[in-house]
């Protein structure tokens, strides 16, 4: 089915910079594929044209929109220029899937623990506990069949969780005490609560 | 035209729900005559193999429920890429034949788009409407989607003109013969959104007064409008704000000419409603039910409150 792959080829114009770059460079040669001559031609039009950058502006501001707004904070901690480099970095490993973007920012939280586990420089020392809460409020809000409850969540802080939320919440930059302790998330009517563990 | 577009009720003017809008749709419901609902928003796509698929958002229907009171709440879906290759989402269909037994609603539309595509063994999801080449080989495919979409709903299905920032080599009509052919061969109704001829034409430096006048208004039966915003030189359809003039002129030649209007709908993004304001937004509204009231019949349900 040539129109299959033609819209395959278009969808990765819009939503990979490097196979747009190819196209534009090597022209024909970077488009795979059972393509007809009008498909080919196509393509390499819009791999060229400025409408293509503009098209690829929105791709990419529909996607960043929907990570901030699940992730406010962990994108507060990591910073504009931090933020910029690890999300083109998730981008180029995961492909857009789905209109429901839950899944994605929980995946984007595991890859910045795996990047810290890594040895990533992180750009500020609670990065880690932050998008962990995060990714656990997160999990306690996924939409479930009717009756299936969340598990609790568990998240581990180092420093003093509720100085730091809301300094990054209202858009300081936090100086957190040290603390370490537990917080504990649960889902209740409609609500996701959290608390403090006992000492 | 289309024989089903014929008994068209006429609705007046709607707004689009947003989850934002929530302290406004409860406080000023004497603003708008219908609710539009982008009814993906209110459900989770778990994906294809997951059972249930689709999760509702139970919470977010019941308050759909409440503020739309009598007034008609009409979906207008995003998810069925209808312009796919690859597969039909006949999960949307689903989803939206549930709706109809849950609202009753008078039409719904979709996008005349696609934003699904293959990839591997997995499946892209383009985040934004990408445009079809206007040509009879798109009808040929779209023609058998939207007679399935039309024998498993009992009430006429529009497709929304697109924006699209480049034109592609080899095509074969202009917009306006694109969308008078689509409705012609498939049956499906044009969900004019003026605020994307705009863009389309403010973009390409084309005369959207001559595709108007080209178009064939008849297949015409719901509007929407919008504001916009311009970013490194081109322009937006950002649904940031008021209508600017240029559409208000478009709505306003318009409404005189499409018989088989049902409604106009206006939209706005949520996160410009905090700047936008309530009270602004309820001048907006009033300012189009004033210009449909001018040019169109009493809305049906108007009617029926006199009678």
């Amino acid at each position: 089915m040539s129109a299959a792959t033609f819209q395959a080829l278009f969808a990765r114009l819009v939503i990979d910079p490097t196979f747009r770059d190819d196209v534009r460079a090597q022209g024909a040669t970077a488009l795979d594929g059972d393509l007809t001559a009008l498909e080919r031609e196509r393509l390499l039009f819009v791999s060229a044209d400025p409408g293509m950058d503009v098209t690829r502006t929105l791709h990419k501001g529909f996607r960043l929109s929907k990570l901030m707004g699940q992730l406010p904070l962990t994108c507060a901690a990591l910073g504009k220029e931090a933020l910029a480099r690890e999300v083109a970095e998730f981008w180029r490993r995961n492909p857009p899937v789905s209109f429901y973007y839950l899944a994605e920012a929980v995946a984007f939280c595991d890859f910045l623990a795996a990047r810290l586990e890594e040895g990533m420089e992180a750009p500020t020392p609670y990065l880690a506990e932050v998008a962990a809460w995060e990714r656990a409020g997160l999990e306690l809000q996924r939409p479930r069949p009717e009756g299936e409850v969340p598990p609790l969540q568990i998240v581990e802080f180092a420093h003093d969780p509720l100085p730091l939320l809301a300094a990054l919440r209202r858009g300081e930059a936090p100086e957190p005490a040290e603390r370490p302790c537990l917080m504990i998330g649960g889902y209740d009517g409609g609500k996701v609560e959290w608390r403090l563990a006992e000492d | 035209m289309p024989e089903n577009l014929t008994a068209i009720p006429k609705l007046g003017v709607g707004l689009a729900y947003q989850p934002a809008l929530r302290p406004f749709l409860e406080t000023r419901g004497d603003t708008f005559d219908y609710l539009e609902v982008v009814p993906d928003i209110l459900w989770t796509d778990l994906g294809a193999g997951t059972a249930p698929r689709y999760i509702d958002d139970k919470a977010g229907i019941d308050f759909l429920r409440r503020v739309a009171g009598d007034r008609p709440v009409v979906p207008h879906g995003i998810g069925l890429s209808i312009g796919t290759a690859h597969r039909f989402n006949r999960g949307q269909l689903d989803q939206i034949e549930k709706w109809h037994g849950w609202f009753q609603f008078p039409w719904h539309s979709d996008h005349l788009a696609w934003n699904l595509a293959e990839h591997g063994v997995d499946e892209l999801n383009a985040g934004v409407t990408l445009p079809l080449p206007r040509d009879q080989e798109t009808l040929d495919a779209l023609a058998p989607r939207v007679a399935e979409v039309r024998r498993r709903l009992p009430v006429p299905f529009l497709l929304e003109n697109n924006v699209y920032f480049f034109s592609m080599p080899g095509e074969e009509m202009s917009d306006a013969e694109f969308l008078n052919a689509l409705c012609a061969q498939t049956g499906c109704g044009l969900l004019l959104d003026l605020h994307n001829v705009y863009c389309n034409a403010r973009n390409h430096r084309t005369d959207p007064f001559r595709l108007l006048a080209e178009l064939d208004l008849a297949n015409v039966v719901e509007i929407h409008v919008a504001g916009g915003m311009e970013h490194e030189g081109w322009y937006l359809d950002a649904h940031s704000g008021p209508l600017p003039e240029p559409v208000w002129e478009l709505l306003r030649h318009c409404l005189p000419r499409c018989p088989n209007l049902g409604g106009v709908t206006f939209e706005m993004l949520g996160s410009w409603f905090v700047e936008m304001g309530g009270d602004r937004l309820a001048q907006e509204l009033t300012a189009l039910r004033e210009a449909w009231h001018r040019w169109q019949p009493v809305p049906s349900h108007l009617v029926e409150v006199a009678a």
